[in-house]
């Protein structure tokens, strides 16, 4: 894998800029705050990718709420070996029976992993799971499960930045971009 | 067999036509979502006497998310033709759900997993496996014979009028050899082309 120093130079385009995706942002915090007034609100982060949506949302949410994170296993992972399912690598660190779960995604694709992770949580009873996902990419879609709440709908490309990685590069960037087919064929 | 045997452990040796296919039934593995492979074989196209004349199996059934699934990692002439087929299936049997996943939709899916290395061993014609122990004939050099292949169809409850529930998954896999589905599919072509138009 070839990255460039300053990894801006691997993007073939900037899907969304940062002050498009802080003004989603807020916009989401908004109409979460007004959906969930009253109820006992935890945010769900499903590691590592949706990290920096997750700190900004949870500041733009203007209610009582926990946080928590959760792991889960990626086909494929660091090995090369494809057999195996899916493991939780971190769980919740405190229980969510009876309470309201907003899982907070970067982005949703086939959708494997959301329906993986919906199917736990439901076991763990809680009062309610919506979704939150900042990407909504709906090319590839498998498992037709309902985002509550969306930022962008994205096109068929390989993004990467704001939690998105190559090979656990480029998650840093401010903004949301396509990365150059050079980038991942080298 | 139950859910979790249909989700969980090794599987038998399921005869998929093309390596893409096995690596896309181990990540439905990997992600617990029950599927079942070539079950369904839909008619497409009858002759005036109400014989098929062509058929198509969809490569996957995921019956929890009750869709099919059909990967096209081969050459671009076969997927006009699998463009062709989906779209005569979408008019012929609405309510079904078919996802097609073209050989770009699959790289992409590798490269999401980090396994972009093996995009080319799993794409086109080298992907193609043949099932064990079976030697009929020299592989086909534009990858899979689908018309001969799947023109059996459910023989002889083939329904020109199928109604939409025509979609109801059969049994999870097609315990026939692929070389003796190749067979009976080349039989039922045969009688097709030979059957009487009026």
């Amino acid at each position: 894998m070839n990255v460039s120093p300053d990894l801006v130079s691997d993007v073939a385009e900037v899907l969304l800029t940062e002050a498009q995706i802080e003004a989603k942002v807020a916009e989401l915090g908004q109409q979460i705050s007004a959906d969930y007034a009253g109820r006992d609100l935890t945010l769900v982060s499903v590691l590592k990718g949706s990290l920096p949506f997750m700190a900004d949302l949870m500041r733009r949410v203007s209610l009582p709420l926990r946080i928590d994170l959760m792991e889960v296993s990626s086909y494929g992972g660091t090995s090369t070996e494809s057999s195996g399912l899916v493991r939780i690598l971190k769980d919740l660190s405190a229980p969510i029976d009876g309470r309201d779960v907003l899982l907070v995604e970067d982005i949703i694709d086939t959708g494997l992993t959301l329906n993986y992770l919906i199917r736990y949580l439901k076991g763990k009873n809680p009062r309610s799971i919506k979704v939150c996902a900042l990407l909504d990419k709906p090319a590839r879609r498998l498992v037709e499960i309902p985002l509550d709440y969306v930022g962008f709908e994205i096109p068929d490309a390989f993004v990467v930045g704001y939690g998105l990685d190559f090979g656990e590069v480029y998650r840093n960037l401010r903004f949301v971009g396509v990365l150059r087919p050079e980038a991942y064929e080298s | 067999m139950t859910d979790e045997d249909a989700i969980i452990g090794p599987r038998p040796d399921h005869g998929f036509a093309h390596a893409s296919e096995a690596e896309f039934a181990r990540i439905l593995d990997f992600y617990q979502v029950a599927w079942e492979y070539e079950p369904t074989v839909f008619p497409i196209l009858w002759d005036l006497d109400g014989n098929v004349l062509e058929s198509f199996a969809p490569d996957f059934y995921l019956p929890d998310l009750e869709i099919f699934v059909e990967l096209t990692t081969l050459q671009q002439r076969l997927v006009r033709k699998k463009n062709r087929k989906v779209r005569r299936l979408r008019e012929l049997y609405p309510g079904l759900r078919i996802k097609l996943f073209y050989a770009r939709d699959f790289r992409a899916l590798m490269l999401k997993y980090g396994r972009a290395a093996l995009v080319s061993e799993l794409s086109g014609a080298l992907g193609q496996v043949t099932s064990r122990g079976e030697t009929d004939g020299p592989a086909e050099p534009e990858g899979r014979p689908d018309d001969l292949d799947r023109a059996s169809g459910p023989k002889g409850d083939a329904d020109p009028i199928a109604p939409d529930t025509g979609a109801e998954p059969g049994p999870r896999h097609d315990r026939r050899s692929r070389a003796a589905r190749r067979r009976a599919g080349r039989r039922a072509a045969a009688a097709a082309v030979h059957a009487p138009v009026t």
